[in-house]
């Protein structure tokens, strides 16, 4: 794969393609995004099929729903995680207690290094974010992985970790914007977009 | 509660994090508060950012042309009401289809009602849900009020509701058939200037495919832009592919066959692929067309029908 150049067209371009029907187009947001979204997936749901099921849907949704995107509103990369991730919270959630506590038991041994693809921009992305996170107190994201990888609420986290609500809220907050600020700072230093 | 206790809960909000209460009075503010839409949307875009916490992994290669094979089958939905925020999926957790009337779901009715096209003026499309609304209010005051005249009225009661309901459906279903003809009209339009600037794009190729033994009627044109990958392939004089069965393009590059996508023919013979060539297969030194299951194969595994 190869990194994003001025040739290729933006991410905004695309959907407003895919918008007007146009499959090539499709097919270039996926050939971008799916092991990134495929990430995303498999360590929500941690299930190999399921993941790869629930990606060729967030694509078919792309191409069903392209013209509700806005760039006025937002990132196409932050549309396309949101809906990704939305899918497979609620995948997630359809799935019984019970499931979902012998998934959590086999977790560790199923987050095995896995077949990274090496694109040079998204890996350098992938560097300031971890970096960024590596930066934030532990409480603060441990409460941020929790709701973004689980889909847990503030409620339910907070029980989890048998904290006060409204100390998982403050971490919760707290988390995300100093992770908005450390981003901001080391995206602008490495030149890449927000 | 206050703007300040709002915006206190976006971030919990850009990682769906609330309790579906809270989210919705949050939703109302967010209506009124551009102030707090626009701090949202930036939580937001930092919470997206996390999937890159998550190690990249590559799909299995056929999930590729098994999406491309779908998108076929697929309708699109026009652009809606301008107040659905960007965010929506993400915010809501509700799956679109739950909020969507799938146009094929209605599309049936149509076929069979002979009086579709009739001209239903002054009806409301949106009042769908009056005649069931209607028919239990009647019920209820007739059994209470009339006693005995209960069963001629509700009877009546019904055979109106039945009427509006129909009508209404009928509405329903000229409005879904005129959206997809319009939108069909966009796609085609769409289609046709992606094709024109394709073929006079200075990067594009085209290669001749021939008909093999088992095709020898048929021909096929593949041109395809280097640099983006974009291509179109179009074919003929190849027999309809059996039940179950279809065609599929292949990328011979470095010795190996890549997928490309899966199309049938019209009774004419004719087929048309619109592709993405994917970065490998862009320098292949050759194309072949084989039939395969309908799904698509990561290898080739039938009879080949065209090759370069």
């Amino acid at each position: 794969m190869a990194p994003a150049d001025s040739a290729q067209p933006s991410d905004t371009d695309l959907l407003h393609a895919v918008a007007r029907g146009d499959e090539p187009a499709l097919a270039t947001l996926y050939d971008r995004y799916s092991a990134i979204l495929l990430g995303l997936l498999l360590r929500i749901l941690h299930d190999r099929q399921e993941a790869e099921d629930v990606l060729q849907d967030v694509f078919v949704q792309v191409w069903r729903r392209a013209a509700d995107f806005d760039e006025a509103r937002g990132r196409g990369f932050t549309w396309l995680v949101t809906l990704a991730r939305s899918r497979a919270i609620d995948r997630l959630r359809a799935l019984d207690a019970r499931t979902r506590a012998t998934q959590a038991a086999q977790r560790e041994v199923r987050d095995e290094p896995s077949d990274a693809s090496d694109d040079v921009l998204h890996s350098e992305q992938r560097a300031v974010v971890l970096a960024a996170l590596a930066r934030l107190p532990e409480e603060q994201r441990r409460a941020l992985l929790l709701a973004y990888y689980e889909g847990l609420t503030q409620s339910e986290i907070a029980a989890r970790l048998n904290q006060p609500l409204g100390t998982i809220k403050t971490r919760m907050r707290s988390g995300l914007i100093k992770l908005r600020e450390l981003l901001r700072e080391q995206f602008l230093s490495a030149g890449l977009g927000l | 509660m206050t703007h300040a206790e709002y915006k206190e809960q976006l971030a919990a909000y850009a990682l769906d994090a609330l309790d579906a209460a809270e989210a919705r009075a949050l939703d109302a503010h967010l209506a009124a508060c551009p102030e707090c839409r626009a701090e949202l949307a930036e939580l937001r875009a930092a919470a997206a950012t996390l999937a890159h916490a998550s190690a990249p992994v590559e799909p299995a290669p056929d999930t590729r042309a098994r999406l491309l094979a779908q998108l076929k089958a697929t309708p699109q939905t026009p652009r809606p009401a301008a107040d659905a925020p960007n965010g929506a999926p993400g915010a809501t957790m509700t799956p679109p289809e739950a909020v969507m009337t799938p146009p094929e779901a209605v599309q049936p009715a149509a076929v069979t009602s002979p009086s579709a096209a009739q001209p239903v003026a002054g009806a409301n499309p949106a009042a769908n849900v009056l005649p069931f609304a209607r028919r239990g209010l009647t019920r209820a005051r007739t059994l209470a009020v009339l006693g005995t005249l209960a069963a001629s009225v509700t009877i009546a009661a019904l055979a109106v509701a039945a009427l509006l309901y129909t009508r209404d459906r009928r509405l329903q279903v000229e409005l879904t058939r005129a959206g997809q003809r319009l939108h069909e009209t966009q796609q085609t339009l769409a289609t046709v200037r992606a094709e024109r600037d394709l073929l006079a794009a200075p990067d594009a190729h085209t290669t001749e495919l021939a008909g093999t033994a088992a095709a020898r009627a048929a021909h096929a044109r593949l041109t395809y832009d280097e640099h983006t990958g974009r291509a179109l392939f179009v074919a003929a004089g190849l027999p309809a592919p059996p039940p179950g069965k279809a065609y599929q393009l292949w990328f011979l590059a470095d010795g190996r066959p890549l997928p490309g996508g899966v199309f049938t023919t019209d009774a004419a013979g004719h087929a048309e692929l619109r592709e993405q060539i994917p970065p490998q297969g862009r320098h292949a030194q050759g194309f072949a067309v084989t039939l395969e299951p309908q799904a698509g194969a990561t290898a080739p595994t039938g009879q080949m029908y065209l090759k370069s």
